[in-house]
């Protein structure tokens, strides 16, 4: 019998051909043996702008347009390539270490070989996306090489060969073939042979470092090349201590503190068949030690208590979790425990005896344990769950500051590597280890770390050093490190988006020719009496109203929205950069931008006295506030006036004032109140968080005082008719493209919400809080009154607002149209649609609007589901960021306003601990904790009665404090000895009435 | 008994007579020379296909090719009543425990025939007609007989593979196609490979997704016999003749045509039933895993007509059909066709079926050479 053996000699095209096999397993669980052919070119260009033949061979797009070649001529030398070089890094250096390549003080002329970038996908998604970022930003000069496409860089696998050594081999052989090209490319244009730039592979794996050796080829390790460049200490810190404590680990053994992780596929087929859970793990604000997940399951979230359930999980993380026994159910904790008060003492570098759980955090769960068991005749014991497993790890880089005692004294000075820990500002995030040769420097300054790895024999997690942000509570650093924190996008626009502006810039006007394409299909609505209403020097001026009468009786009633989808046209880079922001974002001294400054400030906004493109909303309005008719146009307006709040304020209320702006604006108001009792009556809540405003110097912009904001008639004049624009808009929108509208819905909050705060109030105050409809809830919330204290009712509402679940964008497609329905407002359907300048959403519902009106054709990306699903996604989170952002901002400019000083306040018991108190101060907007210790000295005795929410001292200090309770308190701020970090301090002076 | 070729042979009485005569000889003279054990010439290669998990092609002399291609699927398993108990695998250390699951585990490792999907195709055939589809039965009978071979495919209590075998036979069938398809799907299957698994007990399979690491469907180890797939061999015999490897011409006189599936037993096996025999030179344990008879196609040709009742030599043609055929039943002329009647001898089928399995038999020898066949 013959064996026939085919050679591929015989084929005269085989050399060119190769072919890749390898196994793909869908998600629907097939598996398939996929085989790629790969057709191997020889035109695939070095890109070093060195070599000429590579420039006469590189393949033209259909234009003839070459891309242009990256790689510099004259690269960087270091002392050990005095000629310059090149680098190639491979996948374990730019897994361990891709911080490093963004600095901007070295690592240029990078070659990203097809092999490693593939490989780090694999491995890592997000440090692929930030390579993907780099090799595309010019300046860094990175290029991508397709080392498996080109004839003489492509390897094929040998047998008995791993996918590893295969790459590694790739990698070398790419490098050994640009050194040799390169040296042939310099001596074909008549170069000196010293002119030739080394080609230096990086790794850090030590076999491959040998065989390059070998094979001749110039390699070296991470470490040492950046020990050969200038700020190499400020370098080191970046690479990633993952490998090197892997090492250090295998000489000890340690045990190991945390079980280990379920396998991906028992973690699979647990969640499918319903034994496991996954959900993002959440940790309590109040307790680092317990963290909750939300899974699709169970309408409550598990709770997941303890150092080992929670097993390496971090906030934000994709958690698989499984359920506990029932006799290890608890109820949440009652107590505060924060990491910086139970570890204060422990020492980053020790290793030996660590335990998961120290000694204190062991003693204040078994308290905890006995509290829950005492009273487990009533107490509700709630399921509990341990974490086994994490699907995706959601790890970013993280602001802190340094734990000064972590850092030893001795060698502060000295440049000695050690390890230090960074508490990150986020206090749900662990303490993270971070080894550093300039712990001296980094004291007292904001640093962004990110974690590298949690090891199961490690207590916290690893991390290391990427930069350092600036002093500690100076403006600049604070300020980046809120935007870094919330994920903002701060960098100014790059040049592709400033293309996309008007070539006039500040000078563009409305084209004076009405034959101009611009006035196409637009309506002339310059006669009309427009005017602005906003806050105080407010620039970006998104919206102007108008009001006349008819001669029917009824009244015309114009929003005029700014007409930004006329300067951001879709898929241009300046699009795309907007809809990545998603939305501007308001700090105390600062705005970060989601379209450049000329088109938001100027050529977009409203502004007085010059004529703007807008879009606008028409209705015809009965004195009753019933809508006749209404209609939507293009069109172009010139306001005669921009209002802050205050002032048109005082001329609605000047009855002197008789023109026609004034009484068109009274005109408003008594509409706006028609429409807001119309509103109330179907059930639209009134909900209320806590709003400061900042006053700040005006030179400095140091926040010099702190004032709750006052609600004014004007303001709710412009709410209502933004939200009539809105809802009638989606409505419309919805009409035209039922499948892809960008709608905005509020989901009813789950009754369980409720449930505790009505607990509370029915325990407090005798008051019942109906859940069942907004309408229910709206009046239920009117009737909890106290006669004596009319913030009370306020407060409720606070609190209230924090059960109800968030708003969110979607595509009207992903939902049934009950789904639609904005809770808050009690509006059926509702969308974004008054403020393109600050959101992408309002930039999306005027493009599809346009369409709806037949002014343009709906463009492709505002028409398909899927894409609109990812923006839709993507605004929500920015959006949520912007909020959270601001929030803080305003935060840390309460703290600097009160710095140096002591001021009594009023305030109010939100939360009751076992061992202290939650107390908001509406004055300032702030809420803080004191604790028991923080009452007197000794610590007084206490008794918490958890079922009546009174928490009651004896010994050094006697008082009750229950919830709700008003308190006098004593705010100063307080500089934290150790962590250098500004504080406010609540004391308590007196527990009010009580 | 399973349906002949149904090709048409064209042959005249005479000439059949003459094959017959030939073969009937002591040893008998075949038209292409060949021993009556000798098979025809055959070039083999095996993953020829890339796309398949595993496939091979084998060419006759006489220009008969198949290509045999083999494609696995992930399946998920019906629960059968007893086994949909207790599916939750929560950690079980104690001991009993673990191997009562062992046990448990072993019964449940049994497959199920329909795991596997065997289709034929043979160019000028629909593909409902008899002779492919009884072409499949045979094959896919062959296959299955020893109940060990979907246990192969079993991955745990709620997965396992389904095999697709895709038998193509490329040429016209000139011959009887079964012992060619056979052997081609004996080296798909060696072929074959599967992804390794990853993933433990009854969770969700999940497979390294490297090629190289995937493993062979009949894991063979370096210079040890090993159990393989079955191959159907045909034998034929003409008197007391017995022949293999038949050509369209030999079939056309045969009087019994046997389908006869072997397999073999890796040595491991063999040493547990106790039997010395032949220790010394490796011999293979071969079992008998179906014999099927086929029904001959000299049975549809045309009988000579004997001079005694042929009008042109003088004889006197019988009045009617019956009687020429009860005239027939009588003569014994020599070198006068006469289409075999009756069935074949029970010893003879002894003889045949003893043949294939004795040692350095004809089983054997084609083994032999297929082993030399290279699985790339």
């Amino acid at each position: 019998m013959t064996s026939l053996k085919r050679s591929l000699a015989s084929d005269p095209s085989a050399a060119n051909i190769s072919s890749k096999v390898f196994v793909r397993s869908t998600r629907s669980g097939k598996v398939q043996k996929i085989v790629r052919e790969l057709y191997l070119r020889d035109d695939i260009p070095c890109s070093s702008q060195l070599c000429t033949s590579c420039l006469a061979k590189a393949p033209r797009d259909a234009g003839g347009v070459l891309v242009p070649f990256v790689l510099s001529a004259q690269p960087a030398g270091t002392r050990a390539y005095p000629q310059g070089h090149y680098l190639v890094p491979d996948t374990n250096a730019l897994l361990n270490a891709l911080d490093l390549f963004e600095q901007t003080s070295a690592f240029y002329d990078v070659i990203i070989l097809q092999t490693v970038l593939e490989e780090l996908r694999n491995r890592s998604l997000p440090l692929y996306n930030r390579l993907v970022g780099l090799t595309k930003s010019e300046e860094k000069r990175f290029y991508v090489f397709f080392n498996d496409f080109r004839l003489e860089t492509s390897v094929v696998r040998d047998v008995g060969e791993s996918i590893n050594d295969r790459n590694d081999r790739a990698v070398r052989r790419a490098v050994k073939w640009y050194s040799s090209h390169l040296a042939r490319a310099v001596k074909a244009a008549g170069g000196r042979s010293k002119k030739i730039p080394a080609v230096v592979m990086l790794s850090d794996d030590k076999e491959n470092l040998r065989k390059a050796k070998e094979d001749g080829i110039e390699a070296c390790s991470l470490k040492d090349y950046v020990n050969g460049l200038e700020n190499a200490d400020q370098l080191l810190d970046m690479i990633s201590v993952a490998k090197e404590g892997r090492e250090l680990r295998d000489a000890k053994a340690a045990e190991n503190l945390y079980r280990e992780y379920y396998s991906v596929s028992k973690m699979m087929t647990g969640v499918r068949n319903g034994t496991l859970h996954q959900g993002i793990f959440n940790v309590s604000p109040y307790n680092y030690l317990e963290g909750s997940v939300h899974v699709p399951t169970f309408d409550k979230s598990l709770l997941i208590l303890g150092r080992e359930n929670i097993n390496r999980a971090v906030q934000g993380d994709v958690v698989v979790v499984e359920v506990l026994p029932k006799d290890q159910w608890k109820e949440p904790s009652t107590k505060i425990i924060e990491d910086e008060t139970m570890n204060k003492n422990e020492n980053a570098d020790a290793e030996e005896g660590e335990a998961v759980v120290t000694e204190k955090e062991r003693r204040a769960l078994q308290e905890e344990v006995k509290r829950v068991h005492s009273k487990s005749t009533e107490g509700r014991p709630q399921p509990t769950a341990r974490v086994v497993g994490i699907a995706k790890r959601n790890w970013r880089q993280y602001v802190g500051h340094i734990d000064e005692s972590s850092v030893s004294q001795s060698v502060k000075q000295s440049r000695k590597q050690q390890t230090v820990f960074l508490i990150p500002m986020d206090k749900r995030i662990p303490k993270i280890r971070v080894r550093t040769r300039q712990a001296g420097e980094i004291i007292g300054k904001r640093v962004l770390v990110t974690i590298d790895s949690w090891d199961r024999d490690s207590r916290y997690p690893v991390g290391h050093f990427v930069r350092s942000l600036g002093e500690l509570e100076t403006k600049g650093a604070e300020t980046e490190a809120l935007l870094l924190e919330y994920d903002v996008q701060y960098r100014p626009f790059p040049k592709a988006v400033l293309d996309c502006l008007p070539k006039e810039g500040h000078d563009w006007i409305v084209p004076p020719s009405k034959e101009d394409p611009g006035w196409r299909d637009r309506r002339d609505l310059r006669h009309l009496e427009i005017c602005s209403i906003d806050p105080v020097g407010c620039q970006d001026i998104d919206d102007a109203l108008h009001a006349r009468p008819l001669p029917n009786g009824n009244y015309e009633v114009g929003v005029h929205i700014a007409d930004v989808s006329h300067f951001v046209k879709p898929n241009n880079a300046m699009d795309t950069e907007a809809s990545i922001r998603g939305t501007t974002v308001y700090l105390v001294d600062k705005r970060i931008d989601m379209l450049p400054m000329l088109l938001g400030t100027d050529l977009c906004s409203l502004k007085p006295y010059v004529e703007r493109y807008a879009f606008s909303a028409i209705w015809e309005i009965t004195p009753d506030a019933d809508i006749v008719k209404s209609e939507f146009t293009k069109s172009v307006i010139k306001s005669r006036e921009a209002f802050s709040y205050e002032q048109a304020q005082i001329r609605v209320d000047d009855p002197s004032q008789q023109d026609d702006l004034t009484k068109a604006m009274r005109t408003l108001m008594m509409l706006s109140k028609k429409f807001k009792q119309k509103r109330m009556d179907a059930g639209a809540l009134s909900l209320s968080s806590p709003e400061v405003r900042i006053e700040t110097e005006s030179e400095t912009s140091d926040p010099i005082d702190v004032k709750t904001k006052k609600h004014l008639d004007t303001m709710s004049l412009v709410e209502e008719f933004m939200l009539l624009a809105n809802t009638s808009v989606a409505a419309k929108i919805y009409e035209a493209f039922p499948q892809t509208a960008m709608l905005r819905r509020h989901g009813a909050p789950p009754k369980t919400n409720f449930e505790e705060l009505a607990n509370q109030l029915k325990v407090k105050r005798g008051l019942e809080l109906r859940v069942s409809s907004s309408k229910e809830l709206a009046d239920s919330l009117d009737a909890c009154v106290d006669p004596k204290e009319p913030f009370f009712n306020t407060l409720i509402r606070i609190l209230a607002t924090r059960c109800m679940m968030s708003a969110e964008y979607f595509c009207s497609g992903t939902q049934a149209y009950p789904e639609f329905r904005h809770y808050g407002l009690a509006s059926e359907i509702y969308t974004h649609f008054t403020s393109p300048i600050r959101r992408y959403a309002d930039l999306v519902a005027h493009r599809q609007l346009a369409a709806a009106i037949d002014y343009e054709p709906l463009d492709a990306s505002v028409r398909s589901k899927g894409k609109l699903e990812a923006v839709c996604k993507n605004i929500n989170v920015r959006h949520r960021n912007a909020q959270q952002a601001g929030r803080a901002s305003i935060e840390y400019y309460v703290g600097q306003a009160l710095k140096g000083r002591v001021v009594d306040e009023h305030g109010f018991v939100m939360k009751v601990f076992s061992n202290g108190f939650v107390v908001l101060v509406p004055r300032f907007g702030i809420e803080s904790l004191i604790r028991l210790r923080d009452l007197a000295d000794p610590e007084p005795e206490s008794a918490f009665d958890a079922e009546h929410y009174v928490l009651r001292t004896r010994g050094s200090r006697e008082l009750s404090v229950e919830l709700f309770q008003k308190v006098l308190v004593r705010i100063s701020d307080v500089k934290e000895e150790g962590t250098g970090k500004r504080k406010v301090r609540f004391e308590l002076v007196s527990a009010g009435e009580a | 008994m399973a349906p002949p070729s149904t090709q048409q042979v064209l042959l005249s009485p005479a000439e059949l007579s003459y094959i017959h005569t030939s073969l009937s000889l002591t040893p008998p003279i075949r038209p292409d020379a060949r021993t009556s054990t000798q098979f025809r010439t055959l070039t083999a290669e095996t993953n020829i296909l890339p796309g398949t998990n595993g496939s091979a092609r084998i060419c006759f002399a006489d220009g008969t090719e198949a290509i045999v291609g083999i494609k696995a699927e992930v399946e998920k398993s019906r629960t059968t009543y007893q086994a949909g108990e207790d599916l939750n695998f929560a950690d079980d250390d104690d001991e009993d425990e673990e191997t009562r699951q062992e046990e448990k585990e072993a019964e449940e490792r049994r497959g199920s025939n329909e795991w596997v999907e065997l289709t034929v195709e043979i160019p000028g055939f629909r593909d409902d007609d008899s002779m492919p589809v009884f072409l499949a039965a045979m094959l896919s009978e062959a296959l299955l007989a020893d109940g060990e071979f979907t246990s192969r495919l079993w991955i745990n209590r709620r997965y396992h593979w389904k095999l697709y075998l895709d038998i193509l036979l490329l040429s016209q069938p000139l011959s009887y196609p079964l012992p060619l398809l056979s052997l081609t799907t004996h080296l798909a299957l060696l072929s074959t490979r599967l992804p390794r698994l990853k993933s433990e007990l009854d969770e969700d399979p999940l497979f390294d997704d490297d090629w190289d690491a995937s493993v062979f469907l009949y894991p063979r180890e370096w210079q040890k016999s090993y159990t393989r797939p079955p191959i159907t061999l045909l034998v034929m015999a003409v008197n007391d003749n017995i022949i293999f490897d038949p050509s369209k011409e030999e079939l056309a006189v045969a009087e019994a045509v046997l389908a006869v599936s072997i397999g073999e037993r890796s040595s491991a096996n063999a040493e547990d039933g106790g039997m010395e025999v032949d220790s010394d030179r490796n011999a293979r344990d071969l079992r008998l895993l179906a014999v099927r008879t086929i029904d001959p196609p000299s049975r549809l040709t045309h009988p000579g007509v004997p001079n005694s009742m042929n009008t042109a030599t003088g004889g006197t043609a019988a009045a009617t059909i019956e009687q020429a055929s009860s005239q027939r039943e009588v003569t014994e002329a020599e070198g006068v066709w006469q289409p075999p009647r009756g069935g074949a001898k029970r010893k003879l089928i002894a003889a045949m079926i003893q043949k294939v399995l004795e040692p350095g038999g004809v089983a054997e020898e084609v083994l032999d050479g297929l082993d030399t066949v290279e699985l790339g």
